[in-house]
């Protein structure tokens, strides 16, 4: 019992350490100029109590509206991401030979920085979609990204396009785990495909689902780079997630106290989201 | 022997947990410096001067630049070769402000970077070198270090002076038959404008400029374009200095009309007038490159520095580019603003021997006959300091901007001292609200005045 206490300490440790040192150290000092005036420099900062968090809450309608901004973002696309991400998983787990380039094309959007793809379709959205829609005159192709609504499509469709890929190879390996037999089985008893699908393969997906969902909704509600390079908040600021709400205040309006303590909010509030979401999916599962 | 096998393994595991942890802490550009340094030494055992290697860092924002300024840099080493010169640049889009500050919290400070206004120098007062004993003080033009001086010291050298104005296409306005020396006001201007594009509407232009659609180009999205350019040339009448709007508690827009009546006649006559909301997606590129470069518009709202990138897409373009005045409507109605961008500065806290350099590295650049070639030939710009007679602005708007510096057709640049983050922040987004015709031109009014005062 001592000795394994012994090795316990022994594995642990080192990476407690790491750990103490680029998350949680970094977190409490966060905290505490969340408390602050700090303006970024290194002037000492002048302890101002919650007085950031009540500005926040009272009178920055900047912020409330990138939150309302997220959750609807994160609710759409957590939908899509995932809907798409499984319907792929289906499509290469089929008897095609063609099996394995499709998962290499469909996973390769993941292997672009954010920043690219974000350059890459705002030129597709203002150019592309643009001279489409005014040579076959689809009015709703033209003047993409300036509005809010095509905004918020617009990354909604980035982020779909780039993570669907990733969430495909997760649903892949759970839906490989599944028996042969107990499809076949279902199959012998008269089951349609469609029942099949519903009744067997999404309920031992469960544990992926869970994975899939935490992914994409933690990623959504943080989402930063394709959100500055797509739209950088505009127009009007009325794309602007909460990530670059938060880049903004600190490095635009050099207010890092303000900007601390909004991204305490949004640590509370992603941490709390997801959990949620973990302790939902979680029940959901079965055992095979 | 078990045991001293266990030892081990336990010993060679903290001593990596340990190196991880150090090594992190440690930042690797010194180490790199101590070596570079030791090497150099080696190599420099011949020469009669035992002087050590000094690296300094520039930071600075101007993209146009870039190249440019590392090739001064290695010219510079070439003279002085204990010396070099690390540049590096963020800007053009990007946020330089941001970068500078990500740059000093992660201990890389630089020591060469650029403080824009008033609030720049505050904020940074305590990472500035007082550089009043510099030789180039005494060349410097008249007022123009008045934004880098703070207690009768001077903080910063100039970038340049730049200028701009509604800058537009001679050949196009001789083709269509327009005489721009006749536009002196708000009406003169707008009545060309409507001439202009009745001529572009009818077809009239086609054949010489196919892809000519529009008179004007605005870019809404860059609101620094219209929440700091735009509207400088309006506040400029009210506060008179960037000192004067810094230290403005409020803002009155009292020739609030008169920025009104520009937005609307850059987009009521620009390519998406019949949609103005898409003005919001229309960004630098789309202006410049795409825009006036290309000549698919006539008038855009730019300044002299736009200059490189439109020669490297058409010289032709490029040499007929000229300024008209940004009226005022009703206060002054002939002029181009011109100023200070950018300064120069030197960080406070690197060592002796870097700072020394830097300084004589900047001295050099804006004071030597070889420095001088590079600040008006290469980086076309136009010299804040007296003894450049002999060396004239080469381009085209250049040239226009000390045209109009001359004539005394100029307002200042107040943007500078606007509170942080207002001009692109708060009215440049409101501006993109009134475009896309979400809110009124009071509502745009009001809310800015309102952010200015809570801002302050």
């Amino acid at each position: 019992m001592k000795v394994s206490k012994f090795w316990f300490c022994v594995f642990v440790l080192p990476i407690l350490l790491a750990f103490l040192s680029v998350v949680i150290i970094p977190m409490f000092m966060g905290i505490y100029y969340s408390f602050t005036d700090w303006n970024g420099i290194g002037n000492t900062p002048n302890w101002v109590g919650i007085s950031n968090y009540i500005e926040i809450i009272q009178t920055d309608h900047g912020f409330r509206e990138s939150f309302v901004f997220t959750a609807k973002f994160a609710f759409v696309s957590v939908i899509m991401i995932n809907l798409i991400g499984f319907g792929l998983a289906l499509l290469v787990t089929g008897s095609s030979r063609l099996n394995n380039i499709l998962r290499s094309v469909f996973f390769m959007p993941n292997l672009i920085g954010g920043l690219i793809l974000g350059f890459v379709w705002q030129f597709i959205f203002t150019k592309a979609f643009d001279s489409i829609g005014s040579s076959i005159g689809l009015s709703f192709l033209e003047g993409w990204l300036s509005t809010t609504s095509t905004g918020f499509w617009g990354l909604v469709i980035l982020m779909s396009w780039q993570m669907s890929g990733y969430m495909m190879i997760i649903y892949i390996a759970a839906l490989q785990s599944i028996p042969e037999s107990l499809k076949e089985a279902a199959k012998i008893d008269g089951a349609s495909a469609f029942e099949r699908l519903k009744n067997i393969t999404i309920p031992l997906v469960a544990p992926a689902f869970t994975v899939g969902l935490f992914l994409t909704l933690s990623n959504s509600f943080k989402l930063f780079d394709q959100n500055l390079a797509l739209t950088n908040g505009g127009p009007a600021n009325s794309t602007q997630m909460l990530a670059l709400n938060i880049y903004k205040t600190a490095f635009t309006f050099t207010r890092f106290g303000l900007a601390q303590a909004k991204a305490v909010i949004f640590l509370v509030a992603v941490a709390a989201i997801s959990l949620t979401q973990i302790y939902y999916s979680k029940k959901r599962e079965v055992e095979m | 022997m078990k045991r001293s096998k266990r030892l081990l393994v336990l010993s060679m595991l903290m001593l990596f947990a340990l190196a991880t942890i150090f090594t992190a802490c440690t930042s690797q550009p010194v180490q790199e410096e101590h070596d570079a340094a030791d090497e150099s030494k080696a190599a420099q055992e011949q020469q009669s001067e035992p002087t050590e290697e000094v690296e300094v860092d520039v930071f600075q924002f101007k993209v146009e630049i870039a190249q440019e300024l590392e090739k001064a840099a290695k010219e510079y080493e070439a003279a002085n070769p204990n010396v070099k010169i690390n540049v590096e640049t963020v800007g053009g889009g990007d946020d330089y402000g941001a970068a500078l500050r990500a740059k000093f919290q992660s201990g890389n400070e630089p020591d060469i970077y650029n403080v824009g206004g008033p609030q720049d120098i505050k904020d940074w007062m305590n990472k500035l070198e007082d550089l009043s004993d510099q030789p180039w003080v005494d060349l410097a033009l008249e007022g123009i270090l008045s934004g880098a001086t703070v207690d009768g010291k001077i903080y910063a050298l100039p970038f340049n002076i730049e200028g701009y104005g509604f800058t537009y296409n001679k050949n196009i306005f001789n083709d269509a038959g327009i005489d721009a020396e006749k536009i002196v006001d708000f009406e003169s201007l707008e009545e060309a404008v409507k001439a202009l594009d009745a001529k572009i509407k009818a077809g009239e232009l086609k054949d010489k400029y196919p892809l000519l659609e529009a008179v004007f180009e605005y870019a809404a999205k860059e609101t620094w374009v219209t929440g700091l350019h735009t509207s400088n040339a309006v506040l400029s009448q009210e506060f008179g200095s960037s000192l004067d709007s810094f230290d403005s508690q409020n803002v009155e827009f009292k020739y609030g009309d008169a920025l009104k009546a520009i937005i609307d006649l850059q987009a009521d006559y620009s390519s998406d007038a019949d949609s103005k909301a898409k003005l919001n997606a229309v960004d630098y590129a789309t202006q410049v490159d795409e825009g006036i470069a290309i000549e698919r518009v006539a008038i855009i709202q730019q300044g002299n520095w736009i200059y490189g990138g439109v020669r490297d897409i058409d010289e032709n373009v490029a040499d007929n580019l000229g300024f008209l005045p940004i009226p005022v409507k009703g206060v002054k109605e002939d002029s181009i603003p011109v100023g200070v961008p950018m300064h120069w500065s030197i960080n406070k806290d690197s060592s002796d021997a870097e700072k020394t350099a830097a300084k004589d590295f900047l001295n050099w650049l804006y004071t030597s006959e070889a420095g001088k070639d590079y600040v008006i030939n290469k980086f076309f710009f136009i010299p804040p300091l007296k003894g450049y007679e002999n060396l004239e602005p080469k381009d085209a708007l250049g040239k226009a901007v000390a045209e109009y510096a001359e004539a005394g057709k100029t307002m200042p640049w107040v943007f500078m001292g606007y509170p942080t983050g207002w001009g692109m922040e708060v009215l440049g987004t409101e501006i993109q609200k009134y475009l896309a015709g979400d809110i009124t031109w009071e509502e745009v009014i009001s809310s800015s005045q309102a952010k200015w005062s809570e801002l302050r």
